[in-house]
């Protein structure tokens, strides 16, 4: 910081020579981090001055550097109001706040102590970079524009603007400070990785700026002088600039660049839409030629996937069957375990499904012949007969054949009894069919038989998580995680693996339990906080190292970081979670009554009391043995988690509140998504914000009209409105009846808009749950409810497990005495599954998977409308 | 598997893969600082969802001291080095390991002029060692003790690069 020395010093601030001398050094000793010498420093001016407001801060902000946080921060606060015109006050307490994450008032705070000293270099600086963090680019540019004027020698000052410009929206600003800096320079050493990573983002200014000839031509400049040292880069701006101009060089440019990395599919597209050929949409009559493309490539380059599988995309009948032969068996000979996965996206085409299927049938029934003691042929490894029935068995899965499925893992593990693959794949195919302890018990011995490989370990973990056996997960997953790690889950979230939480998270859910669900699913939230402060120490940095275009997507990509479907479901079901709350404040009576943690837990409480125990001793021995205090820097720390169990959580006062703020978060970023308009319907509502209620529903029926979820919304929110004791009063009143019948006119009874539906949506089993929910809000007698839910049983309906379930779970909410009845029709028509079981059944196929036996509680799906 | 550079937008991706194989795991600012240092050197596999299944995050080192005792002071060249490299199980024997090495070294020795690259393997790890050796031709150069957290020795491998030719 440097030294205060405004021309009008007021009054209190002035000290005399020797103690301004003094404060000189304090500020000094701060900046060198002697943190007790400059303490004892503060203290000297403080005894003759104890009003100084500036050493006061400077004070404060050493005894939060010193751990006294508290107490640091209350001097701060009287150092600022002894002297609100200084800007080192303002400064320390923008520190302070930044400490705190609490970057608008710390930007705010800047730009007070910008007003009483304009030109401080680190002052701007670190307002540059919060206007940056925070997104004021208006305010950025003026930073870097004065920042630069002090500085213009200063290389990284012309570029810093010129990002602002373009964070602006400016790029013809931004290119004119590159050209007029880039003229400036003089004597670029050679190979300067720098100068060439500021090159190429002056060329990609220009290509959105769609000066594709400029931007070329500084392209091929800067590559034939060697000054662009990144060829990747060369090539690939290259090609794209060519082709924008319709050069007849793009072609080969495109080629090099499948040459430089065959395996690259977007080179291809670029080849390929080069030659006005779309792979998402190719047409008959540019199906020969862009066969013919990708065949010549595969022909040229015989190590390649790519050419070979972009031309089943293509091609088509005949020509599809013979290339999809090639291609399956020479897979199968190598062994590759990935080929379902591979021509999975095939399948959405009927009529490669089926040349598929023939295809694997047809070699299996070859390999199997060669397999014979009699044949003449051997030319076949054996193991070829084991990955097509590998392949087969994926393929039956995937269309829903359990058993088939089953039958033919069966005779692939009599065959090869020790691969993992099998038995992992005998997992998903006894999940996919409901049986969700089988599935973990055969995951686990997929795990057996390579207990060296995360991978397996992982997925055995998340199969237990999904069939609800939480302890045992955990068990498994500690296999690999840190072994001084409070807990497996510990480590997981320090790691910021949100998948592990996500599956703990819904297995909490699913065994009852939501207030360990919600520390999950906010465990989540709080790895994308993160995700979202990472990126403070790079406003700086990448400026500094000139690594423009990537810090430039680093900008893009936090912009909408929480669109990720990790974030997305995190905040669902967490925003359900607390409806359901709000609904039944008795759930969270219940918790707190029986609040008594689990065992692992308690183990786990014991090994976090232990390691924090650890951290004490190990910090009471720093103190003894280390020669000066130790700096805890600014940044708060992590209150310690008074409540690991989330019992307090779920007693909050403000559910919906907090549901709101969450999908908040999400709204913006996937307006689109039906379960967020859903979960944020599910809110308002409750919360009597009719407007954003029926937006919600106006954007979910832009995407799915007739989603189940979409109807029983419709019918509550119409519901909601008309028993209003008084209409919503202008201007969101009119607004609201509009959009309303804009959804469903006024002229139509809910009892027909209801009935219309379920008619429309006879073969949909959620359909049928969704117009049974609706009749029995519309006050149906309970056992014509009952009969229509159980049309879903009907042959011709389309009934999932899941689907299933909800509608057991909707007979118990109405005390229906035919649950057991529906149950067990199900239990009857999905063969495989468990799920459909009574308590005791399930009781024993618990413990038969390694699980404790534990009674569980039934899965009550949490149900928010209804 | 489409193999290409990794950008900002794969970082959660490539964490999760990692988190997926390997008991070496880091925190996303670990991904971020290398991607925001060395942008073009790192590339991922990724599926026909776009899900990533395999990745190589490469590093640069920069001149210091021989290993071999050469005596300090002498200039050696900088050399790539690989933080992690992973393909998930499911994704195997497609040789993605080696298109992802070769990628990336390529751009080490293209942009930085990388003369070798090194990286670390568990002792125990017999199936990676074989890999490394034999599809990637890396040689054992060092054993470093207690190199991991859980005090296992780690090898030292390294693997020559050819000077990158000037012909575009």
């Amino acid at each position: 910081m440097p030294p205060a020395a405004a021309p009008s010093t007021p009054q209190n601030r002035v000290l005399p020579p020797k103690d301004r001398k003094a404060f000189t050094e304090l500020l000094a000793q701060y900046e060198a981090r002697q943190l007790t010498k400059g303490r004892k420093t503060a203290d000297q001016i403080l005894k003759k001055f104890p009003d100084h407001g500036e050493t006061l801060c400077m004070k404060g902000l050493i005894l939060v550097h010193l751990g006294s946080r508290e107490e640091g921060v209350e001097l701060v606060k009287k150092g600022m109001k002894k002297d609100l015109q200084s800007h080192i006050c303002w400064h320390v307490f923008a520190l302070i706040q930044k400490g705190e994450r609490n970057y608008e008032e710390a930007l705010k705070s800047y730009t007070q102590a910008l007003r009483f000293d304009k030109d401080n270099a680190n002052i701007l600086r670190d307002a540059a970079l919060l206007q940056t963090h925070l997104r004021y680019f208006d305010g950025l540019v003026e930073s870097r524009l004065a920042i630069l004027k002090q500085r213009p020698h200063v290389r990284h000052n012309w570029v810093a603007l010129a990002v602002a410009h373009h964070l602006n929206g400016d790029l013809v600003e931004a290119k004119k400070v590159l050209e007029g800096y880039e003229r400036s320079l003089k004597n670029v050493p050679d190979y300067d990785v720098e100068y060439s990573e500021l090159l190429l983002y002056h060329i990609r200014i220009l290509e959105e700026l769609g000066e594709a000839t400029e931007a070329l031509a500084l392209l091929d400049v800067n590559a034939k002088s060697r000054a662009i040292v990144d060829r990747t880069a060369i090539m690939e701006y290259r090609a794209r600039l060519l082709s924008s101009l319709k050069s007849a060089d793009a072609m080969n440019a495109w080629r090099a660049l499948i040459e430089h990395n065959p395996d690259c599919y977007s080179y291809y597209r670029g080849f390929l839409s080069n030659q006005e050929i779309d792979l998402d949409s190719i047409t008959e009559e540019n199906r020969p030629q862009a066969l013919e493309i990708l065949r010549s490539f595969s022909a040229q380059l015989p190590k390649a996937n790519a050419p070979r599988r972009l031309a089943l995309v293509v091609a088509t009948g005949d020509e599809f069957m013979a290339l999809v032969k090639q291609y399956l068996s020479a897979a199968l000979v190598k062994g590759i375990p990935s080929l379902f996965s591979d021509l999975k996206s095939l399948y959405r085409d009927p009529q490669k499904q089926k040349i598929i299927e023939e295809t694997a049938e047809e070699l299996r029934e070859r390999y199997a012949a060669e397999r014979r003691p009699d044949s003449s042929k051997k030319s076949e490894e054996p193991t070829t007969y084991l990955w097509t029935l590998y392949y087969l068995a994926q393929h039956h899965s995937y269309l829903s054949r359990h058993s088939q499925a089953l039958s033919t893992l069966e005779a692939a593990i009599k065959h090869t009894p020790t691969l993992p693959e099998l038995y992992m794949c005998k997992a998903r195919a006894l999940k996919r069919a409901g049986d969700l302890y089988g599935a973990a018990k055969a995951m686990n011995e997929a795990r057996a038989l390579d207990g060296q490989d995360r991978f397996v370990n992982t997925k055995c973990g998340k199969y237990r998580l999904r069939a609800g056996l939480v302890d045992e997960a955990n068990e498994v997953f500690g296999m690999f995680t840190k072994k001084d790690a409070p807990s497996p889950g510990a480590d997981l979230e320090d790691m910021q693996s949100w998948q592990y939480l996500i599956e703990e998270g819904d297995a909490q859910q699913r065994n009852g339990k939501p207030n360990l669900a919600l520390k999950k699913y906010y465990a989540v939230e709080r790895i994308f906080d993160q995700y979202e402060e990472d990126q403070y120490d790079f406003h700086g940095y990448s400026l500094r190292k000139s690594t423009l275009n990537v810090y430039i997507d680093l900008l893009k990509w936090e912009d909408q970081a929480r669109s990720h479907p990790a974030f997305v479901h995190a905040a669902v079901a967490a925003a359900r979670i607390w409806v359901a709350l709000y609904d039944d404040p008795s759930i969270a009576t219940k918790i707190q009554s029986e609040g008594s943690p689990s065992d692992t837990d308690k183990k786990a409480k014991k090994k976090a009391k232990k390691a924090a125990h650890k951290d004490k001793d190990q910090e009471d021995s720093n103190k003894k043995g280390a020669t000066g205090p130790e700096d805890k820097g600014l940044e708060v720390p992590t209150p310690k988690d008074d409540d690991p169990e989330g019992i307090k959580l779920v007693a909050v006062t403000d559910p919906l509140e907090r549901a709101a703020k969450l999908l908040q978060r999400v709204a913006g970023l996937v307006p689109h998504d039906v379960n967020v308009c859903f979960a944020v319907y599910d809110v308002a509502i409750r919360r009597k914000k009719y407007l954003q209620a029926v937006q919600a529903l106006t954007r979910a029926r832009s995407v799915d009209p007739e989603h189940p979820g979409l109807h029983i919304r419709i019918v509550d929110l119409r519901k909601a409105v008309s028993s209003l004791p008084e209409p919503v009063p202008s201007p969101s009143g009119p607004v609201l009846a509009e959009a309303l019948s804009a959804i469903l006119s006024e002229e139509v009874s809910l009892e027909t808009y209801n009935s219309q539906y379920l008619q429309q949506h006879s073969t949909s089993a959620a359909a049928i749950l969704a117009s049974a929910r609706v009749s029995r809000k519309l006050e149906s007698p309970r056992d014509e409810v009952e009969s229509l839910l159980f049309t879903a049983l009907g042959a011709e309906v389309e009934l999932s497990i899941e689907t299933a379930l909800e509608i057991i779970s909707f007979l118990r909410e109405i005390q229906s005495p035919r649950v057991d009845e529906f149950r067990a029709a199900c239990d009857a028509r999905f063969e495989l599954s468990t799920v459909f079981k009574t308590r005791d059944q399930l009781a024993i196929l618990r413990k038969e998977c390694g699980g404790s036996g534990d009674e569980i509680e039934e899965s009550d799906k949490v149900e928010v409308v209804g | 598997m489409h193999v290409r550079a990794a950008t900002v937008d794969d970082l959660v991706g490539m964490q999760a893969c990692n988190l997926h194989n390997l008991p070496e795991n880091y925190t996303m600012k670990f991904y971020l600082y290398n991607a925001l240092t060395w942008p073009s050197i790192s590339y991922v596999a990724e599926d026909h969802k776009g899900r990533i299944v395999g990745y190589i995050l490469a590093t640069m080192e920069d001149a210091e001291e021989q290993p071999d005792g050469t005596p300090a002071g002498t200039k050696q060249k900088p050399h790539g080095h690989v933080a992690s490299i992973s393909v998930s199980r499911s994704y195997r024997r497609l040789g993605l390991a080696k298109k992802l090495m070769v990628q990336s070294q390529e751009a080490m020795a293209n942009i930085y002029h990388a003369s070798y690259v090194t990286l670390h393997v568990r002792k125990s790890n017999r199936a990676a060692l074989g890999l490394y050796r034999d599809a990637l031709a890396f040689t054992v150069k060092d054993i470093e003790h207690k190199y991991y957290a859980d005090g296992e020795d780690a090898y030292v491998m390294q693997l020559s690069l050819k000077p990158q030719h000037e012909a575009r």
